[in-house]
């Protein structure tokens, strides 16, 4: 027998139950970004979210991570409800988030000093995580002077030195070339492969979404957006990111998940269309 | 006079475009440096051409000397003034009123902007009186603060007080809620409390913004302090300039003009080093 449990009853890391955000817009009227989200990511799951343009992405994991509240519905992690900040987890950008007044390490180290950690400790631990992500000699410089590959770095170990259980990411990776984009998309599989951390990784990457993921939800065209699917990604790990695209299991998954992906998508380009050509009129 | 918040194209932050900026500016200095001693030559050639043709008008008589005196007669008077000790007292006091008029207006200016940027009810409430006040023009408050504090220093650093209030409190105001929103939104998850925020991101944030009205409201500070020795008072350079004017004394009128221009000078060179130091993270500008 299965009866639907009660929200937050069980241990997920995130857990959105009937989820709805309405925004009030200037003219005085308001619209649902998102409407009715489930989501629950178990710990340690590595779990992408993929929708068109404007499917309110964003929405969802800021809900997640206590920035937003929901309309209506409720967010929970690890059985406790999210009220204000989620302690628990950890956030990565799409844009650019190190205070660009501190060095590289004194970035790397604000969350350890700011829950009071002695400064001496947090830089002994940014230097441990500067090494593992390649930048043991760029601790002194200041964000402008880095690459933008070198900052998403600087911001991985940025959020990862707190030890989060969780890893909420918005499109962390979309502001790079293809090519950095790649060996970064395979540190951080590196990288938590070697931890229990769940992911929620935000992207309207496909190809990223299945190659990185144990479970793909895709969302429905916005505005009032909601899940449409959910797939099961059974790539076996540890995945090599570089050839995963030729890996039959690959293609075939893609080909399934683009055929729903797609109607959306279209839906959107549509709606858009529609708008302009009524603004047109 | 009323201050706008300064403009915004001045001071954005950060560049992100110069990726490479270190490698890249080196052969860049070079140049530079070498056309900087030109630009300096030039400079000069021009303030020595401007001063020569004022001189040499003025002797052959083309402009009365009576009313622009010669260049070579405003530096003996400087001379004379400084020698003889005559402007130093006046130039103690008008810098004391500056001094406090520019600590009390910059400390409530940023106390203020501060609080009303994160308090928004604060804000929305005292929004239109601010508006109001900062509509006056601010010289017509020199006769009743005279009227209020007297002839001696404390009228000056209160008309002082009100000019460089303003343009403090706007800026900071501005650059407090111009912070990004990400950068807030980050320190957060990172687990940053209210104090925390503040000393993390508002301030430095608001840093540039600051600044860039450190140097307009101390030149404000000081002309606050002439301009309300100038309307009463016993002792100042305003008031040295006053008395001069009095008598027809037009050289001295200009020694006390030029005396004042070197001092801000020297003051807003000091504001530029600490400016240098504090915001040394910021992205050297390539123009």
């Amino acid at each position: 027998m299965t009866q639907p449990s009660q929200p937050g009853s069980s241990n997920y890391a995130v857990e959105l139950n009937g989820c709805t955000k309405e925004f009030a817009t200037p003219g005085g009227g308001s619209y649902f970004a998102v409407r009715d989200i489930d989501l629950k990511v178990e710990p340690g799951r590595f779990v992408s979210i993929v929708g068109p343009t404007g499917s309110g992405k964003s929405t969802i994991l800021n809900m997640a991570a206590g920035l937003l509240n929901p309309s209506s519905g409720t967010v929970h992690s690890f059985s406790e409800p999210v009220h204000g900040v989620n302690r628990r987890a950890s956030y990565m950008f799409q844009q650019d988030a190190l205070l660009p007044w501190k060095s590289v390490i004194d970035n790397v180290s604000l969350g350890l000093t700011m829950a009071g950690v002695s400064k001496a400790e947090a830089y002994d631990e940014s230097r441990r995580w500067l090494e593992k992500v390649g930048l043991k000699n760029f601790a002194d410089r200041y964000p402008h002077q880095l690459s933008g590959g070198m900052r998403k770095r600087t911001a991985v170990a940025q959020a990862w030195i707190v030890n989060p259980d969780i890893l909420l990411m918005d499109e962390p990776f979309s502001a790079l070339d293809v090519q950095t984009r790649q060996i970064m998309e395979n540190e951080l599989l590196q990288l938590w492969q070697e931890s229990d951390k769940a992911v929620v990784f935000i992207t309207h990457d496909l190809d990223e979404a299945i190659a990185l993921s144990d479970e793909v939800v895709i969302l429905g065209a916005g505005p009032g957006s909601t899940v449409v699917g959910s797939y099961e990604i059974d790539i076996p790990r540890p995945r090599d990111l570089l050839d995963i695209r030729d890996d039959p299991k690959f293609v075939e998954l893609h080909r399934e998940i683009w055929g729903r992906l797609k109607v959306e998508v279209s839906k959107t380009y549509e709606s858009a269309r529609e708008e302009e050509e009524s603004d047109a009129a | 006079m009323t201050v706008a918040p300064a403009s915004k194209n001045t001071q954005r932050f950060p560049l992100r475009k110069d990726r490479d900026a270190a490698v890249a500016q080196r052969p860049k200095r070079k140049r530079s440096e070498a056309s900087n001693f030109s630009i300096r030559m030039g400079q000069l050639a021009l303030a020595a051409i401007v001063l020569g043709a004022w001189e040499l008008l003025g002797r052959v008589g083309v402009i009365d000397p009576f009313f622009f005196p010669l260049p070579s007669d405003i530096l003996m008077t400087v001379w004379v003034w400084i020698s003889s000790g005559f402007v130093f007292p006046h130039l103690w006091i008008t810098l004391q009123e500056s001094i406090l008029a520019f600590l009390t207006g910059a400390a409530a200016g940023l106390v203020l902007g501060f609080l009303l940027a994160r308090v928004r009810f604060l804000e929305r409430l005292l929004d239109p009186f601010l508006q109001m006040f900062n509509a006056l023009p601010r010289v017509v408050l020199a006769p009743i603060f005279l009227l209020w504090f007297g002839l001696g220093i404390w009228s000056k650093v209160a008309f002082g007080f009100t000019l460089v209030f303003f343009i403090v409190f706007f800026n900071t105001l501005e650059g407090v809620k111009s912070v990004d929103r990400v950068l807030v939104d980050n320190a957060k998850m990172l687990g940053a409390s209210e104090k925390q925020l503040l000393r993390h991101v508002f301030i430095p944030s608001a840093l540039t913004w600051i600044f860039s009205s450190l140097h307009i409201s101390v030149g404000f500070a000081i002309t606050g302090a002439v301009v309300g020795e100038y309307l009463g008072a016993s002792a100042g350079v305003g008031y040295a300039i006053a008395q001069a004017q009095g008598v027809f004394d037009t050289k001295g009128v200009f020694a006390g003009m030029f005396i004042l221009m070197f001092v801000v000078l020297i003051i807003d060179l000091l504001v530029n080093r600490l400016e240098r130091h504090l915001l040394r993270w910021r992205p050297v500008r390539s123009s």
